[in-house]
């Protein structure tokens, strides 16, 4: 009788093993599928990259551009995108991916901007405001920055810059 | 009956220790080529490039080590002159027969890349002008 015990106790053990191995194979595979599966999300580099490309088109080496503003004045009509050698068509996406706001305020009146440029998705706004109440990956990633600069007659800004990039599809899992 | 016991005994030690071996065989394997796959490979040299693109002003040239990235596409049977693409403001990587991945990039200029000589393990990437 006692070996008979022994012998069920032996296979029970063995099916317990296996089931042990299993359950520790499929947390395995289940942790290497969503590391491996997750994409790479560079929208924060991306749009640290943009905000570079808009603050060196605004003022080059401290100077304020001079096709934005002109002893003092706004120069009107431009083509902000094509100046600053941007483009946010493609056709890897139906809709625009990138949004930036940028205000400028003279340096004795902080209140009130007096140059606003907006370009890419509107809609990418919105999801800024959300963001800075709580983060939601599936949204625009959004970057704040600010800098301060000279125009040609030597007076006084601060320049402030929103910048957003959606791409969720490709840096996010969705 | 005790011959045939510890037959017994040692059979199934056998098949369970061969088993284990396996088990753990096809883990490791598993493990490494997922580590190692085309698609992981493709997206992350497609995002780096976009983001050099982006980083880069005219007349720049750079040379981006894809040593990993030329074993696989001899593994898979891709040339070097097709890993990488530029269409329009698109980078695709090509390292299997499966299509290959995009990722844009917003800066607006023309760019032409191909491979090093052989010897080295280098693409090159050629910012020539803005568009």
């Amino acid at each position: 009788m006692g070996i008979i015990n022994n012998k069920r106790g032996d296979k029970i053990l063995s099916v317990y093993w296996f089931a042990v191995l299993l359950i520790i194979a499929g947390g395995i595979f289940g942790m290497v599928y969503v590391f491996y599966g997750t994409p790479y999300d560079v929208r924060e580099i991306e749009a640290r990259v943009l905000t570079n490309q808009i603050a060196d088109c605004i003022s080059y080496t401290g100077r304020i551009n001079s096709n934005l503003i002109l002893n003092g004045a706004v120069v009107e009509n431009n083509n902000f995108l094509e100046q600053c050698h941007l483009t946010f068509d493609s056709t890897e996406w139906e809709e625009e991916q990138f949004y930036f706001y940028v205000e400028m305020y003279r340096l004795q009146d902080l209140d009130k901007s007096f140059l606003e440029i907006e370009e890419g998705n509107l809609n990418l706004a919105v999801s800024c405001s959300v963001q800075e109440n709580k983060e939601q990956e599936n949204l625009a990633t959004c970057l704040k920055d600010s800098f301060y600069s000279l125009d040609d007659a030597n007076n006084q800004y601060v320049i402030k810059i929103l910048t957003a990039v959606r791409k969720a599809e490709k840096n996010v899992k969705i | 009956m005790k011959k045939n016991k510890r037959g017994t005994i040692l059979v199934e030690n056998v098949i369970f220790i061969v088993l284990n071996i396996l088990f753990l065989t096809i883990l490791i394997l598993f493990l490494y080529r997922q580590g190692n796959g085309a698609v992981i490979f493709e997206q992350s040299y497609a995002k780096n490039i976009a983001l050099l693109i982006d980083s880069a002003k005219p007349i720049t040239e750079m040379k981006l080590n894809m040593e990993d990235a030329f074993k696989l596409a001899e593994k898979n049977g891709i040339d070097r002159k097709d890993i990488v693409k530029i269409n329009g403001n698109v980078v695709t990587v090509k390292l299997s027969d499966k299509g290959g991945y995009e990722y844009s990039f917003f800066n607006d200029v023309e760019v032409t890349t191909y491979p090093d000589v052989p010897s080295e393990n280098n693409y090159i990437i050629k910012i020539n002008n803005y568009n």
